[in-house]
């Protein structure tokens, strides 16, 4: 594996788990100030 | 001292300046009076009408709203309702034009006038010029609409008089300075055009938005009060509150924002629209150049304000629902539920109209090569969108096709028919066209910033992790638990797509900085083009005229929901048929006046070239 396709292999792994986290933290926030809490595998906790 | 001499314009325009001012303040002051005027007119009415006969204890002091009887509504031999429903529906679409040009005519000026291009500014001025012609047509069929009101309904115009009083004659000043504004605003262009003379100019142009901003949402309020009454006894109809507290209704904040958006998106598509027209009419490079970029300028405004549209719809429903969920039922679960999939058809048709224009437009410069490929996959996204929103969900069907099908539902089709499935072809379709915005805006750029990989990278990241995020929360939510969590799902949605628009003009706009900018060939796009931007128009009326039906309609029998009866004889949610063959009328109607519009200011630019000295007429007539 070539040092550019490594960096961008890595860039993207860390872009994705970023913006997934972040989506993540969304939802759970959106449900909950709506009073649908989500537990953590994003079933509904109520 | 003089200070007006240090004024940097002539004086005469400084003491208009200050007129305008004085009045808009006086006028505030007024609304204060009036307020607190409503608020003591309860009292008033109860001393004067003390020994009347009418009064017979002190809870029927306040006077309630009329019960007018059939025999109380005049009748000229046609349908009354269809008299104000076509005047009141050409009466909005006009009203929606010339109160929404301004406002991004301001915008472009203001972008003019910090760039130092004449362009904008000259464009800016032609915009005005379409909303100027249609002004008059406004006003006359505003009039028109007040004096059928007051003959084919007069109880229930005392009765709304009675309401809003003196909130009637701030509209009317209201109206006239925004005529005032209106007419000094667009003639007054070339006089004050340069330097400190269009810092006043440009006030001169807030100042008009702030007025028709104003009238929108007074108008506003009578809409909302009959559907959603507050400030009078529920019961009687009495007025109890102040007029504050009979504007402030639970759907008028709602219809404001959804409005004040409309209004936007509705005129940049007629505005675009005139520019095809003058496109395709156009004899020169140099005119054609200059229409392809107001048309594009006209799309990017209709689209962008339609974008954030549903999310304002979705608010007005809910606070639908939250006043009365029989109202809120009928709208989107009866009888009125099938109009939502004629709804679809036209949204869905203004989507393509917008993404196609933005596409062909894609022609104008070489850098758009890049990106062409997406096309085909934007596409398929708007197209299978397209088939799952307008897939319905009760369909009647005869014995021998429930036999065929087994059941009432299509066996594969049948979930499509939901919300949950049409939540993810909206949302999915916005986040796309969104994806086509952007790829447009990039065309003509060479990014230079050292982070732009990571820039990219994160992007695409949000395009995906978005779209899964709608598509996971409107199956899993919407299919496989319960009610309240699927309800509560949508804003999920409404979430993943704002996300991806907010982070794509900011990562946009922090990655242009220092972007080298490409040639882009304006006048060189095909003329088919242009047809979808005379589509744009066409959809907007017609989906205008049957969503304003439907927000109308969930009053059913009521003048104003709960308090006021309506006993005429149209007192009655009419066919399908019925209001197909309306919105399609009136629908008709406007676009036969809007080209009379565009004829008329397109002739305001046209100058016969002199007679010959012989006496015979011109060989041609020249567009100046």
């Amino acid at each position: 594996m070539s040092l550019d396709t490594r960096k961008a292999t890595v860039r993207w792994i860390l872009v994705l788990a970023v913006t997934l986290a972040f989506f993540y933290g969304l939802d759970h926030f959106i449900m909950s100030a709506q009073g649908l809490p989500l537990n953590w595998d994003m079933t509904p906790g109520n | 001292m003089n200070w007006l001499a240090y004024c940097p314009v002539p004086s005469t325009w400084c003491r208009a300046l200050i007129a305008v001012l004085v009045v808009a303040i006086g006028l505030s002051a007024g609304e204060f009076v009036t307020d607190a005027s409503a608020a003591s007119h309860g009292a008033e009415q109860q001393i004067a009408s003390v020994g009347s006969d009418e009064v017979t204890d002190e809870s029927t002091s306040l006077r309630p709203a009329a019960r007018p009887k059939r025999s109380d509504y005049p009748s000229i031999g046609v349908s009354s309702r269809g008299v104000v429903w076509a005047i009141a529906q050409l009466h909005l679409f006009f009203g929606a034009l010339v109160l929404a040009v301004p406002i991004f005519v301001l915008v472009i000026e203001l972008i003019g006038f910090k760039t130092n291009d004449d362009r904008y500014d000259d464009m800016a001025h032609e915009f005005m010029k379409v909303s100027l012609t249609a002004y008059a047509i406004t006003a006359l069929f505003g009039g028109a609409l007040a004096l059928s009101l007051f003959l084919l309904y007069p109880d229930f115009m005392i009765y709304m008089t009675r309401v809003f009083e003196s909130q009637l004659l701030i509209y009317a000043v209201l109206f006239f300075l925004e005529s005032m504004l209106l007419y000094i605003y667009y003639y007054g262009w070339n006089a004050l055009r340069y330097g400190n003379r269009k810092w006043v100019h440009l006030t001169l142009g807030l100042l008009l938005n702030a007025v028709g901003t104003t009238l929108l949402v007074v108008a506003n309020s009578w809409s909302t009060f009959m559907m959603a009454p507050s400030g009078v006894d529920p019961a009687t109809g009495a007025v109890t509150g102040n007029i504050w507290e009979i504007m402030k209704g639970p759907l008028w904040n709602p219809l404001n924002l959804h409005r004040f958006l409309a209004n936007i998106a509705f005129g940049g598509a007629v505005v675009g629209a005139y520019a095809a027209f003058k496109f395709l009419a156009a004899q020169t490079p140099a005119e054609k150049a200059h229409y392809d970029w107001m048309g594009y300028t006209s799309n990017f405004t209709a689209i962008l304000a339609f974008l954030p549209l549903p999310f304002a719809g979705y608010w007005m429903m809910a606070e639908v629902y939250a006043y009365s969920q029989q109202m809120g039922i009928l709208a989107m679960g009866g009888i009125l539920a099938w109009l939502f999939v004629i709804q679809a058809v036209l949204i869905c048709t203004i989507l393509l109209a917008g993404n196609y224009y933005l596409w062909t437009g894609m022609a104008r410069t070489e850098g758009s090569a890049r990106y062409r490929w997406l096309i085909k996959y934007i596409a398929v996204v708007l197209v299978v969108g397209f088939l799952v929103w307008v897939t319905p969900h009760n369909v009647i069907y005869s014995a021998s096709e429930i036999a065929r099908l087994g059941g009432g539902n299509h066996p594969v089709l049948g979930p499509l028919g939901i919300m949950p499935a049409k939540n993810i072809a909206v949302f999915l379709m916005l986040i796309f066209t969104f994806l086509s915005f952007q790829l447009y805006r990039r065309a003509d750029k060479v990014i230079t910033v050292s982070w732009q990989h990571w820039g990219n990278t994160l992007m695409i990241a949000i395009y995906i992790v978005a779209s899964a995020n709608v598509i996971f929360a409107g199956v899993y939510y919407g299919y496989f638990t319960n009610t309240v969590y699927k309800v509560g799902s949508s804003v999920i949605q409404v979430g993943s797509t704002a996300v991806v628009i907010v982070s794509g003009v900011v990562i946009d706009t922090l990655m242009f900085k220092g972007a080298k900018t490409l040639r882009v060939s304006w006048g060189k796009v095909p003329d088919r083009a242009q047809y979808a931007l005379f589509a744009l128009p066409v959809a907007f009326t017609w989906l205008m005229a049957l969503m304003g039906y439907i927000r109308s309609s969930v009053r059913t029998h009521w003048h104003v929901y709960a308090v006021m009866k309506d006993n005429s004889p149209d007192n009655f949610i009419p066919t399908l048929q019925t209001v197909g063959n309306m919105v399609t009328l009136v629908t008709l109607l406007f676009l036969i006046f809007l080209l009379f519009i565009f004829w008329i200011a397109n002739l305001s630019g046209t100058k016969q070239v002199p007679l010959a000295t012989d006496g015979k007429p011109a060989p041609a007539e020249s567009a100046a």
